[in-house]
């Protein structure tokens, strides 16, 4: 096996994850010394701060922990009896079964159609990624039909769908400026609500079929 | 003052505008238990922020009435395409599929809907019967006692859930940690906010609880295509169905009671109940059981186990803000948004609003077996939902919901980051129920923690000092107990099979 083999099979998301949970612990035990912060302000994050350090580097370092403590860490327990064990665990894999396919049968995308393989949830992230940007920047008002829009068509949903629940998005956002006085017609760097009214009256008119 | 208190709930919890908060929270909760993958906690979620105009007392109704629908709505996808809607329905596939397959879905359909209702009925009765006895001990429990509890619930939850103690433990820190971010509680200091002024307030746990529950299940429903790829056939008779519970007392009133009993364990919920109540019943039925082939008993069990199990988990969340499952923490989460405070208040000055809570879950279930029973011809239609529908509408909800809260972008970013995080922790077996006690107890925990210091004079021996604080010290035994309790008993019968 060579080297950049080796690394990557080390390197998984759960190591990941327990590497990120170690640094933000020091962080959280660092940081009060630095800034000097109080007693009443500074115990609490630092004891809970260490039980993640210290429980996240027994985690990544399991396999290298002698016996005893290499029980505590890496065995499962469970207060459940044997029989249930056995109940949960066919349930449970009964819905690996249904993971495993789902993820085995790709999805019928716009990109599949053209030859682009994209994840599934690393596009439904990406995706919602970007709207949180552009509602930030736009304003949700705006951007939510968009995003919805362009989500649907992605996953090849019949577009007369795709429209109306583009329409109901809007509308739930536009009840939440109305009833909540949520500012989501204003974006942080575009400001577009000088727009709305305008869009409301067309929008009638629309509906009325332009009469 | 208890049956005033009692009179009180019952006039508040029967007026026009609280019934209609029920029937909106238990439609709502059977079509959303009714989408595997969604579930009450999910549903919950999304609702929460959406609450914030309402008054507390219809606030929490609605979202109780959600969980307890969702109970039943669950066992809908589970019985006609073997894909649970709750993970408290699991246990309910394990015959109620082979019933449908049998040709008895609507039998099938009718017995969940009878027994979840009927018991969840009876359970309501009975948690108004205990509620004297409740206030006795919450009364008991002063501010050592609370951050032990919160202690405690994260580990019950640690061992309850399979899988290491440690990943649970690190969770449960976890949660504490984040929920230290934001301005100090006891002394006006921000912590941890590197100069970002939306952080001054934290992390709302609210979005925390979003992003853990609606976004996280979002990104794993994302891989999944149709909710179900098989036809689906209602055939069978529902009147047979309702008569079969009666043919069977024993079953029905033996699961409710485990259902009840496992949920007043704090860190336990349906998941846990419902499978307890199944495997029970398989164990006493060997002689003419046919379990795992559509015995109806099979799917009297579980259905008679989970509404109870809701009524018992209230006891613990309500008692000492100790919840049970994900559904749970989210009711916790409502509870403090608006004000209230579990413990001796909730069992105080404001009996009134946790019998009017009770008294709903009561009327609650007599509306679950009118609505379930009227629904079951349409059921199937639920099932045939497109994921890619679901996600980005659940995607707008929560975000708009998330920056309702405190109209601050930081509580948006927090529920993609915590959803992503909520993602590769499930896969990764860490308990994200946990994670979310900590984050939802960590302003009460770091209290009580701190004025239990101030009382002792800053002696940690307050926790454990049996002769002054004997409770305090039990609570510390329980908690060693139960985190070293499973690997001395695996030592010990290592060595017996040893020798």
């Amino acid at each position: 096996m060579s080297n950049t083999e080796s690394t990557e099979r080390n390197v998984t998301p759960e190591r990941i994850m327990l590497v990120t949970f170690l640094v933000l612990s020091a962080v959280f035990i660092i940081e009060p010394v630095i800034a000097d912060y109080p007693d009443d302000a500074r115990v609490f994050p630092q004891l809970t701060a260490s039980a993640v350090f210290i429980g996240s580097l027994l985690l990544l370092l399991q396999n290298y922990l002698p016996g005893p403590l290499y029980t505590f860490v890496a065995e499962s327990v469970s207060i459940t009896s044997s029989d249930e064990s056995e109940v949960v665990e066919q349930a449970g894999d009964e819905e690996d079964l249904l993971d495993e396919r789902d993820q085995k049968n790709g999805k019928d995308t716009l990109g599949s159609k053209y030859g682009y393989e994209v994840n599934e949830t690393v596009f439904m992230v990406s995706t919602a990624v970007l709207y949180f940007v552009a509602g930030w920047a736009a304003g949700f008002l705006f951007v939510t039909p968009l995003y919805i829009l362009g989500y649907t068509l992605w996953f090849r949903v019949n577009p007369v769908v795709g429209l109306g629940l583009a329409a109901a998005g809007t509308i739930v956002i536009y009840l939440f400026i109305t009833y909540l006085v949520m500012p989501f017609d204003e974006g942080q760097i575009f400001d577009f609500s000088p727009l709305v009214p305008t869009l409301i009256d067309s929008t009638s008119l629309l509906l009325r079929g332009g009469a | 003052m208890a049956v005033d208190a009692f009179l009180e709930g019952l006039v508040v919890a029967t007026s026009p505008e609280m019934l209609l908060w029920l029937t909106v929270g238990l439609l709502l909760g059977i079509i959303l238990g009714a989408l595997p993958g969604i579930g009450s906690p999910v549903g919950m979620a999304i609702v929460l922020p959406l609450t914030l105009p309402l008054e507390a007392t219809a606030a929490i109704i609605l979202l109780v009435a959600i969980y307890s629908g969702a109970m039943f709505g669950g066992s809908i996808s589970a019985i006609l395409i073997n894909a649970p809607g709750t993970e408290s329905a699991a246990a309910t596939t394990l015959d109620g599929y082979p019933m449908s397959k049998n040709g008895l879905a609507k039998n099938a359909l009718a017995i969940a809907t009878t027994a979840s209702a009927l018991n969840g009925f009876l359970a309501a009765i009975l948690l108004v019967v205990l509620s004297p006895v409740l206030i006795e001990v919450v009364l008991a429990f002063g501010s050592p006692e609370y951050f032990l509890l919160a202690i405690l619930g994260i580990s019950l939850i640690t061992i309850v859930t399979q899988g290491s103690i440690v990943k649970g433990l690190v969770a449960g820190a976890l949660g504490f940690m984040i929920s230290t971010i934001g301005t100090a509680i006891l002394s006006p200091r921000p912590r941890f906010t590197f100069g970002q002024f939306g952080l001054y307030e934290g992390i709302d746990f609210v979005a925390a609880l979003i992003g853990m529950f609606a976004f996280a299940e979002m990104m794993k429903l994302a891989a999944r295509d149709q909710i179900s790829d098989d036809d689906v056939e209602l055939a069978g008779s529902v009147r047979k169905g309702i008569m079969t519970i009666f043919k069977y007392p024993v079953t029905t009133i033996k699961s409710g009671l485990i259902g009840m009993g496992i949920g007043m364990i704090p860190g336990s919920g349906a998941t846990t109940s419902t499978f307890v109540a199944y495997a029970e019943e398989a164990r006493s039925s060997t002689k003419d059981g046919k379990f795992g082939e559509g015995d109806p008993r099979g799917v009297i069990a579980p259905e008679a186990a989970n509404n109870p199990t809701v009524s018992g988990s209230l006891v613990p969340t309500l008692s000492f803000g100790i919840p049970g499952s994900g559904s749970t923490a989210v009711l916790l989460g409502g509870i403090l948004m608006h004000g209230l405070q579990p413990g001796p208040v909730l069992f105080g000055d404001q009996l009134n609003i946790t019998y009017a809570l009770f008294i709903s879950l009561f009327l609650g279930n007599v509306l679950i077996l009118a609505v379930g029973l009227t629904l079951i011809p349409f059921a199937s239609r639920i099932t045939e939902l497109d994921t890619n529908v679901i996600i980005p509408m659940v995607v707008v909800l929560s975000f708009a919901g998330a920056y309702t809260l405190n109209q601050n972008w930081w509580d948006v970013g927090a529920v993609i980051a915590l959803g992503i995080l909520g993602f590769y922790m499930v896969r990764n077996n860490y308990s994200i129920i946990a994670f979310v006690l900590g984050i939802v107890l960590g302003p009460i925990a770091e209290e009580n923690f701190f004025r239990s210091l101030q009382i002792s004079g800053g002696e940690y021996t307050i926790f454990v000092n049996p002769i002054d604080q004997p409770l305090s010290f039990l609570l510390s035994l329980a908690i060693l107990a139960i985190l070293l309790g499973p690997f001395v008993k695996g030592r010990a019968e290592r060595m017996v099979s040893s020798s």
